[in-house]
């Protein structure tokens, strides 16, 4: 049976509520506490591991061992990084801005935690169940410019200062194409809803037809990664989304090579921990929500549900380590270029490559528009690609390169 | 309810009232964002979810950090401590304002408790509803904005290449 592990945990919440029938402020406040406490533990502890998978993933890439002291194959590596950190001194730059200084990481870590409660884990598995959780999704992530800017100005460092810049303009660049990528699955799934995002990528006739191999594909087939709109606008949402976590190849706001640690700079101890930790967790709702849109959300054969969820984000996040391992940081005009003039005029081209693939489908069916959309949408969205790419190249780099100062 | 209620609407008089009585500029703007922030979550308790996103998304999002950019182009954040903040005539202002605060806004929001309770019953707001009222009876005021929207884009566009260019 699909989507059994979901309901098991539902009514086992419903239960542990139920317990506490005679008591009903003690009930609200354990309800709530049953909607927040094992997210935010299991996503502490997931950033735990992923920092461990992460550390381990580079070194593989660079051919080193990565931690391994610390446990079987380095696995409490994260536990021993976190009591050193807990017992690292917290240094406050004696002219900084006290208050904002203390908050920035705060300010940081709250709406990160926020962001992952609108993440739909399962069927009926959300902790902020709202009509409108996308829009919600991205007013929240919106919020992380404001603490990195915090970070960097309360600092009184040039370094600090330079990263929050950078920050500010990099995340709110790369807003526009990750919200607008967004845009094409919200038209067609005709819903803001997170749960009904999801179910727009189920074929319903198949999983009701009793046949087991169209349950199988039904709950496959379906994401919208497989239409050409949605393949593209993923490459968009997900070039985007690494920019808005500020990973690697689009961390520039901490560039170590250039400005030492950005926003960072002034930080050590506990407060450092805390800024990695919500980086790491708006990577991982980012990464959630980029499953939810275009990867199917928790759908998928024979254990749908949370555990379907839970592989896909961490693939996508193991994507996100194998691209820090591979690609070197952007320069900072070659970022602000990129957004503005390849991925927000493709994002936008492939809201109309979606809408007439929507009008297409209800017309000629979904076989006839689904190769076709390959065929013309996608090659429309290649050409432009192209055509961009042609544009924006800089005159510069067309003839030989020139070396000034070499001989 | 009621209890929230309070709580916001306390955190957003404060947020108004840091954000005029602050010396340091960046913190004058980060207490008006305290104060969207509190007036997003009595959207909430409105249940109006769409312009609770919408305060946090544009106000906090994007006019804070406008706001914030603006700053930084200011020399000087922290204002001169020898002057006062209070102008001369301020008990008379405040007098004004407290007698039209009276005079007006309390009988209005005393007759919109009476009205709004009979309309509760079939009033639904939810984003779909919002979206079909701005796309189908009130189209072409939406479409006027949107162009316009546009056209101040291009002109800032324009007006950004032409100073920086030639």
């Amino acid at each position: 049976m699909n989507n059994f592990i979901d309901y098991k945990l539902i009514e086992l919440g419903q239960w542990t509520v139920g317990l506490f029938n005679d008591y009903p402020v003690v009930q609200i406040l354990v309800h709530l506490l049953l909607a927040t406490l094992p997210l935010t533990l299991v996503f502490m502890g997931a950033f735990g591991f992923s920092t461990w998978l992460e550390r381990k993933g580079l070194a593989r890439i660079q051919n080193r061992l990565g931690p391994n002291r610390v446990g079987i194959f380095g696995l409490l590596q994260p536990l021993a990084d976190g009591i050193k950190m807990l017992l690292k001194e917290d240094i406050v730059p004696d002219r900084s801005d006290k208050l904002f200084h203390f908050l920035a990481p705060v300010m940081l870590m709250v709406p990160a935690f926020i962001a992952v409660g609108f993440l739909p884990l399962g069927d009926g598995l959300m902790a902020l169940p709202m009509d409108s959780a996308i829009l919600f999704f991205f007013a929240v992530g919106s919020l992380n410019t404001i603490a990195v800017f915090m970070a960097g100005w309360s600092s009184r460092n040039k370094y600090s200062l330079l990263g929050g810049m950078r920050a500010v303009a990099q995340m709110i660049s790369y807003e526009i194409p990750l919200v607008l990528s967004a845009v094409a699955v919200i038209m067609f799934s005709g819903s803001l809803n997170a749960q009904e995002i999801v179910a727009s990528q189920q074929i319903q006739s198949w999983l009701a037809s009793g046949n087991l191999v169209k349950e199988f594909f039904g709950q496959i087939l379906g994401w919208h990664i497989f239409k050409p709109w949605g393949f593209a606008g993923f490459i968009f949402f997900f070039v985007a989304a690494l920019a808005e976590a500020n990973r690697s190849p689009f961390d520039l706001p901490e560039a170590d090579s250039e400005i030492i640690a950005g926003h960072l700079t002034e930080y050590s101890g506990f407060k450092y921990a805390i800024f990695f930790m919500a980086e790491y967790i708006s990577a991982f709702a980012i990464a959630g929500i980029a499953t939810t849109l275009f990867l199917g959300g928790w759908s998928g054969p024979v254990i749908a549900g949370l555990p379907w969820f839970i592989i896909k984000m961490f693939s996508l996040f193991a994507v996100m380590i194998w691209i820090r391992g591979t690609l070197p940081r952007l320069r900072v005009d070659q970022l602000m270029g990129y957004a503005w003039k390849f991925l927000l005029p493709l994002a936008i081209l492939n809201i109309f490559v979606a809408g007439f693939y929507y009008f297409a489908e209800q017309q000629f069916g979904s076989l006839a528009a689904f190769i076709g959309g390959w065929v013309i949408g996608f090659g429309i969205l290649q050409t432009a690609a192209k055509g961009l790419s042609r544009l924006n190249k800089s005159p510069t780099l067309d003839g030989k390169r020139v070396y000034q100062l070499v001989e | 309810m009621t209890v929230a209620f309070y709580i916001m609407a306390a955190i957003a008089v404060l947020g108004a009232v840091m954000a005029i009585a602050l010396r340091n500029v960046v913190h004058a703007v980060f207490s008006v964002l305290l104060f969207f922030s509190a007036l997003a979550g009595l959207f909430i308790l409105l249940l109006a979810e769409f312009i609770a996103v919408v305060q946090v998304l544009v106000y906090i999002g994007s006019v804070g950090i406008l706001m914030l950019f603006a700053i930084m182009l200011t020399t000087k954040v922290t204002g001169d401590p020898t002057r006062k903040l209070l102008s001369r005539g301020w008990a008379w202002g405040g007098l004004v304002s407290g007698a039209l605060l009276l005079a007006f806004l309390v009988p209005l929001i005393t007759q919109s408790k009476s009205e709004s309770n009979s309309q509760l019953s079939n009033f639904n707001p939810s984003v779909k509803d919002l979206g079909l009222t701005l796309m189908d009876p009130y189209f072409a005021s939406v479409g006027v904005i949107a162009l316009l929207l546009t056209a101040g884009l291009i002109a800032a566009v324009v007006a950004a290449s032409s100073a920086s260019g030639e």
